[in-house]
């Protein structure tokens, strides 16, 4: 009964795979200066910091905590004061915002001026009391634009595309539905993820949000190609025999990169679905 | 004032005599112990353990510790406003741009529903099963990772050697 209705349109199922971002999005830059300001405007109506709490009268610790201190100017009689007269409670100038320094471990100081190499972080690893140093949010893959690689522009959503090389063009990876029995049907994402399994090998970890498809693709003679959305958590891409035969090469593009890449009417038709 | 401090007479020799009198032979030891008395200045002579409450009350007391109230002349009033007024219109214009995407999607989402609906009923019929039962597969993933500020160590910003449980295909 219903063989008719599958013979008649060609049914394709494609796939938007994506890298969720690994860091957090650059900040534009209202929000960084907004940030900015709304800190000191809290360091400026902060309670002074209790250190007598902290540290025990006398001892070696608030010995150096004292001694690290930057003391705000001092009340004196007779003295003319141009920026105000100081008012000042727990060694805190109350018109201000209070600046607590933390004193600095001997290591911090020779680790500092020293120019040392990656090498010896590495080897102090076990250290617990070693300075915080952060990783770097651009990574190898981004200094030399290694299009295949998932290590770049980690504060982006990235997508798979394949350069199809039937159609010469970079398009998301699309499979045929195959028209079995009617028993046998499989449904589009499993046509998808499997499709993409025989392209790029079976050893990538995949989570397919839903079967619905996101979107719907018309194109020429009748071929609907239904977009189904997915991540990938974990692999590595190998192109298979198949995937050699079948695409030419494939990278992972943020949005606008995909602009630069595909066609304007294609891009048009997906832009909403990418992330920004 | 040596009450923390007492005077041991090690050696108190027994005979007097001209042969046991040299200045090794007599010593005075002094050893110190806990203090048992308040200072007399500095402090105001409550016990230990009155001071330590004290000292928490006055943690949690806004008392020498709120900073001067913050008056703003009106120039620069209104400079504040006029930030906080910028905030809020971007945030607003984030929101708004974003709940358009989110229309754009749901009705795209619609429309291939739709269009599946006549195209194939059958196909139909398992995106929508697919979307309902819940399996094992369409579990959340637990490798999932939520974004930081910066990013692991090299070796741990992507799980490069993960190899399938179940081949799909081979």
């Amino acid at each position: 009964m219903s063989i008719p209705v599958i013979r008649k349109p060609a049914i394709r199922a494609g796939l938007i795979l994506s890298r969720t971002p690994i860091i957090a999005p650059e900040l534009t830059k209202l929000e960084s200066q907004y940030y900015a300001y709304q800190s000191e405007l809290e360091k400026r109506l902060m309670w002074t910091f209790p250190a007598y709490y902290y540290f025990k009268r006398g001892s070696l610790a608030s010995h150096r905590f004292i001694k690290a201190q930057k003391w705000p100017v001092s009340k004196a009689p007779g003295v003319w004061y141009p920026r105000g007269v100081p008012d000042i409670r727990h060694g805190r100038e109350r018109r201000l915002k209070q600046e607590v320094v933390l004193p600095k471990e001997k290591k911090d100081v020779t680790e500092s001026t020293g120019s040392t190499g990656g090498s010896e972080s590495v080897t102090d690893l076990t250290d617990a009391s070693r300075p915080i140093v952060p990783n770097s949010r651009i990574t190898e893959a981004d200094k030399l634009n290694d299009l295949k690689s998932l290590e770049r522009q980690l504060s982006r959503t990235l997508y798979l595309l394949v350069q199809d090389k039937s159609l010469g063009k970079w398009i998301f990876p699309s499979f045929d539905v195959v028209k079995d029995t009617t028993e046998e049907v499989k449904p589009l994402h499993e046509v998808a993820e499997d499709g993409l399994r025989s392209l790029v090998g079976p050893n990538i970890n995949t989570w397919t949000v839903s079967g619905t498809p996101a979107s719907v693709l018309k194109q020429e003679n009748d071929v609907y190609e239904f977009l189904i959305k997915s991540h990938i958590l974990a692999g590595n891409l190998e192109l298979t025999k198949k995937g050699l035969e079948q695409i030419g090469e494939y990278a992972w593009l943020t949005r606008d990169e995909i602009k630069e890449h595909v066609e304007t009417s294609y891009f048009e038709n997906v832009e909403f679905l990418l992330a920004k | 004032m040596l009450s923390n401090s007492t005077i041991m007479n090690v050696f108190r020799p027994a005979i007097k005599g001209p042969a046991s009198v040299s200045a090794s032979s007599f010593l005075l030891t002094s050893v110190r112990t806990k203090r048992t008395t308040a200072k007399s200045s500095g402090t105001t002579g409550v016990s230990p353990q009155v001071q330590r409450v004290t000292t928490q009350l006055s943690v949690l007391s806004a008392r020498k510790k709120q900073p001067k109230m913050l008056k703003l002349c009106p120039e620069d009033l209104i400079k504040h406003q006029t930030i906080e007024n910028c905030w809020i219109q971007y945030q607003r214009d984030v929101r708004n741009r974003r709940s358009k995407t989110l229309e754009k999607q749901f009705k795209s989402i619609k429309t291939a529903m739709n269009t599946l609906q006549e195209v194939n009923p059958v196909l139909f019929k398992l995106a929508s099963e697919a979307t309902t039962t819940a399996t094992e597969e369409r579990r959340f993933p637990l490798e999932y990772r939520i974004p930081t500020d910066f990013p692991p160590n090299k070796d741990k910003v992507w799980c490069h050697n993960y190899t399938s449980p179940t081949t799909k295909n081979n």
